[in-house]
């Protein structure tokens, strides 16, 4: 019989942003439904109101992040016409935002939560359809050698996790450029394609949108 | 020897914690019940581990230090070739039901842990360093016997296999539909061989 929590002065991304934040720093595990609501300044039942469970907040915090790397990508690509530029952009993307933690997070209660496992395909599953869009534009204008776009984007979004695994442990022997070197030159043979720095023109606003 | 006798009971309690670890996650593993599943008391575990955090931390080092013997022997093993002793590398690093699926859930705890812990870092830093050293010795091997190309680049082959094995595992070990055991090794097999310039059927056959 609880009343309605007081949340009109709070909004849901704040929440997830907090989230994101807390289970970052603390792990899932030792993150407590207070915790995030402490650091977003409201109450636990404000927390809960939201996401009813704890394993919600975490997915719900990745899915937030994920949104925003994927509106950062689609307008990053916006800009870039070749489907080459397109894919190096993507790699480049991944490569600079390398920190994993969350995914690391996901995958751990994926093993022992059908939520999780779930939430955990969906976001994968959008991430190698953005990766396969920009491969089978690639291989449709011969760019691209192929016609495996599913599977290239597999290789490519498997070997990214790998990297960004070690990068996000901090192991000295992948940094965050060995990492985007490695993705790149792994794409350059699979798809028998350079993939060239991208120019400054290209870079400009519209710049390669002629 | 007494040493080998309370050395015996120190590995008890880690296998114990290791398997509870594997089969509820890390955060859930209380003392008791690893000293349950050990046939030990509470008071034995703690005279051996001051803390539950240090039993944990050092049954995540046991697990992979025992791994690491097995998957990453010092001495070169006896096998046929190059070619094969990489085949076969690549399915002991997939999470095949049994020991090697336990082994993958507990590697997947190490990352949760060295992500946060600093403390765990230079062990997790130093078991993949293990773990390169001995992917670039299979490597190097092959371009020894003339099987694989020559002017390939090792460090960076190696590297690329063992991201490629922890990114196509981790998939497989949660159930990926699109990724199972078998997909996974044929995956890194393919790559692998575009890399070395082999038959990727020679890297997919496992004896």
């Amino acid at each position: 019989m609880s009343p309605r929590p007081q949340i009109d002065h709070i909004r849901k991304p704040q929440l997830l942003a907090a989230a994101a934040e807390v289970i970052g720093e603390r792990g899932f595990g030792s993150t407590r439904v207070a915790d995030v609501a402490e650091r977003a300044g409201t109450s636990p039942p404000a927390v809960i109101y939201w996401f009813g469970s704890k394993d919600e907040l975490l997915t719900s915090a990745l899915t937030f992040d994920e949104d925003r790397f994927d509106g950062a990508i689609t307008e990053r690509l916006a800009g870039l016409e070749r489907p080459r530029d397109r894919l190096r952009a993507l790699i480049e993307a991944c490569a600079a935002e390398y920190d994993c933690k969350l995914w690391i997070e996901l995958w751990g209660r994926a093993l022992r939560d059908q939520g999780a496992a779930a939430a955990r395909q969906g976001l994968d599953d959008r991430w190698r359809d953005r990766i396969a869009e920009v491969v089978r534009a690639g291989q449709e204008l011969g760019e691209f050698a192929g016609d495996d776009g599913a599977e290239v984007a597999a290789i490519i979004a498997s070997l990214l996790d790998g990297l960004a695994v070690q990068a996000t442990l901090g192991d000295p022997g992948i940094t965050p450029e060995r990492m985007r070197d490695l993705a790149l030159s792994a794409a350059e043979l699979l798809l028998g394609c350079e993939l060239p720095p991208l120019d400054r023109e290209a870079l400009a606003p519209g710049g390669g949108a002629t | 020897m007494v040493v080998s006798v309370s050395q015996s009971t120190r590995e008890r309690i880690l296998e114990a914690a290791c398997d509870l670890i594997a089969a509820q996650g890390i955060d859930e593993v209380r003392i008791a019940r690893v000293a349950m599943r050990a046939g030990a008391s509470t008071a034995l575990v703690h005279h051996y581990f001051s803390t539950r955090e240090e039993l944990l931390e050092q049954a995540l080092i046991h697990s992979f230090e025992l791994v690491g013997e097995g998957r990453f022997p010092d001495g070169d093993g006896e096998v046929e070739s190059a070619t094969a002793g990489l085949a076969s590398a690549i399915r002991e690093c997939l999470p095949e039901p049994g020991r090697p699926h336990r082994d993958w859930v507990l590697w997947v705890e190490l990352w949760l842990r060295a992500v946060r812990e600093p403390g765990l870092r230079p062990v997790a830093a130093r078991l993949y360093e293990r773990y390169r050293r001995w992917m670039e010795a299979l490597i190097q091997a092959g371009v020894e016997s003339g099987e694989f190309r020559s002017g390939v680049d090792v460090a960076a082959t190696a590297d690329l296999a063992m991201a490629l094995l922890d990114g196509v595992g981790v998939r497989a070990l949660i159930d990926d539909p699109a990724m199972d055991v078998e997909a996974a090794h044929d995956l890194v097999a393919e790559r692998l061989a575009a890399q070395l310039g082999v038959e990727a059927a020679d890297l997919k056959r496992v004896v």
